[in-house]
């Protein structure tokens, strides 16, 4: 299997990740955190998993903003998402953040995806250089 | 083989379980240096701290709440002892500043324990607690309902008011308490306030208050007849109607107590001034501020009237600290707000806001009236430079000053008029004063 051609900041990813199956997802050099319409974790790729140190089967079926990643509940990442919803419209933006994985501040780009209709939202994870 | 294997497995798994307890902790833990370098850091300190210094990189923890409690790395540094608690449960303000857009889901307001576990080690507890405060202000007002009743008091003087908060009769109490004679009916109630202690319409929003509320009580400086001050509380209740005045009778709507609490406040400012004063200036610290400036708006919502803010900013504070060293911008701000106190009436609010910038809310004061404080102010500055083991440090200020109106009713909208003005004044080339007079608009109007 070749790895997917796929890169951070290409244009419409959206529905490209979701294309992709969850072997595809782990060979990508970005981590992708997929979640449903109640927030709940429903992929939750490899590079993500080691980043973090928590293996996908402690994630999966976790609600995202409470009980995987609490940084990112807030008016930069959750309220985004929210208001999508809420006015169904599209959101895909990308913004600098701090991630504090295994607990060291660590500086990445976030890629914030929900498009109106599609079952999985997206946050994509850069770290800076 | 299986053995070591399997002991393997079960430290991975509790090496993971314990990651994980540490990122859901519902609340922020920090690990740093003494002077804010972040070496652990969970991720609820970053859903808190984040929205604070968008673009940050939470490096430092100290700059990461530099616009909100610059007074952190001050408390820190003068903590000598070898290790132990810095500060409990330090309450930091952050809504309606114009840097900390409010928005929804963003907390008003976080504690932050710091303790010094040794030289190189700090650890912080953040957290949200906004509803906690929101019960306690309730608490509070009714506490100071309590101890006005139950306060052991020198005296008290019994003041008849008619509808305009005229004094409208004598009795002895009042001469007891204020050494007021007679003549001092006919005079407006403010005839008991030392000078900018209080403005006209200040006078009736009290009156307002005590007619809304069933009473209104308020502490503060009080004057006698002689022009001594003691520090009083004046309660002011509003009497039943009493229908058809009699000829002979004075028109009375209202009693005011006021009482000579001095002894008592003596013993209550210590404590107060902890929660409500910045540790390195003495001035009010934001928490204060915005009380203050909140209670000020909601009563011009009730009856208009001219608000103004002035912003003061220190020039060039960085380059002072790079030749004199950090204790003499520390000494510049000191003798600033020493100044600011001094120059401004006793009603006015001075609050230390971020590192090197002071706000002052002026009620009932126009624009041209703001602006005139804060060039003496500048003018001041100007010529009395600090003085710091024996050194004089030159220094100036820019200013900027703003006005409610339609456009700004919020204090929000008036602190970023404010700041916009002093940053033209500092583009202007610093030590000056600049008033905000509204932008033209950006395009013509069609033909």
């Amino acid at each position: 299997m070749t790895a997917p051609a796929l890169s951070f900041d290409m244009p419409d990813l959206g529905p490209q990740l979701a294309a992709l199956s969850d072997a595809e997802l782990d060979m990508l050099d970005f981590g992708v955190i997929g979640f449903d319409g109640d927030t709940v974790v429903c992929r939750y790729n490899k590079i993500e998993s080691t980043d973090a140190g928590l293996s996908p089967q402690r994630v999966l079926g976790q609600p995202l903003f409470t009980n995987v990643a609490p940084c990112m509940n807030n008016f930069m990442v959750a309220t985004r998402f929210e208001d999508a919803m809420e006015h169904g419209a599209l959101l895909d933006a990308t913004i600098d953040y701090v991630l504090t994985l295994r607990m060291r501040p660590i500086k990445v780009a976030l890629r914030l995806i929900a498009v109106p209709d599609a079952a999985v939202r997206y946050v994509l994870v850069r770290r800076q250089k | 083989m299986d053995a070591p294997l399997a002991m393997d497995v079960d430290v991975v798994a509790e090496h993971e379980a314990l990651l994980q307890f540490l990122y859901l902790a519902p609340v922020g833990l920090v690990q740093a240096d003494m002077r804010g370098n972040i070496a652990m850091i969970n991720p609820i300190s970053a859903q808190l701290l984040m929205p604070l210094a968008p673009g940050a990189c939470l490096n430092n923890l100290f700059d990461a709440l530099a616009d909100v409690a610059p007074e952190l790395r001050h408390v820190c540094a003068l903590f000598t002892e070898p290790s132990g608690m810095i500060c409990e449960g330090r309450q930091i303000f952050l809504r309606q500043d114009a840097r900390v857009r409010l928005q929804r889901g963003t907390p008003n307001v976080l504690s932050i324990s710091l303790v010094k576990l040794d030289e190189d080690r700090l650890m912080a507890v953040i957290s949200d607690v906004t509803e906690q405060v929101r019960r306690e202000r309730q608490l509070k007002h009714t506490d100071a309902w309590l101890s006005a009743i139950l306060t052991n008091i020198s005296d008290y003087a019994i003041v008849s008011l008619d509808r305009a908060g005229v004094v409208s009769e004598w009795n002895e109490t009042i001469a007891r308490v204020t050494q007021f004679g007679p003549e001092v009916v006919g005079q407006p109630y403010s005839v008991f306030f030392p000078d900018g202690a209080t403005t006209h319409e200040r006078q009736f929003d009290r009156l307002r208050e005590a007619e809304d509320n069933g009473w209104n009580l308020e502490e503060g400086p009080r004057m006698c007849a002689d022009g001594t001050q003691f520090w009083g509380s004046a309660m002011i209740s509003p009497l039943p109607d009493k229908g058809m005045l009699l000829d002979d009778e004075p028109d009375t709507a209202y009693c005011m107590i006021l009482r000579d609490i001095s002894d008592h406040h003596a013993a209550n400012e210590a404590a107060r001034s902890a929660a409500f004063s910045d540790q390195l200036t003495g001035v009010s610290n934001r928490r204060a501020f915005f009380d203050a400036a909140e209670l000020e708006l909601e009563r011009r919502r009730q009856s208009p009237r001219a608000t103004s803010l002035v912003v003061f900013d220190v020039d060039h504070l960085t380059v002072i600290n790079e030749r004199f060293g950090n204790n003499a911008g520390d000494q510049v701000l000191r003798e600033l707000a020493a100044l600011l106190r001094t120059t401004f009436r006793e009603v006015d609010v001075v609050a230390r806001m971020g590192g090197k910038e002071f706000a002052v809310l002026l009620p009932s004061t126009d624009l041209a009236g703001a602006f005139a404080v804060a060039e003496r102010v500048r003018a001041l500055v100007a010529v009395q430079p600090a003085a710091q083991d024996g050194k004089l440090i030159n220094y100036t200020v820019s200013a900027g000053v703003a006005e409610m109106d339609e456009q700004a009713t919020d204090l929000t909208a008036l602190m970023a008029r404010a700041e916009q003005a002093m940053r033209g004044a500092k583009q202007d080339g610093r030590n000056q004063v600049a008033g905000w007079h509204g932008v033209a608009p950006a395009t013509p109007l069609a033909h």
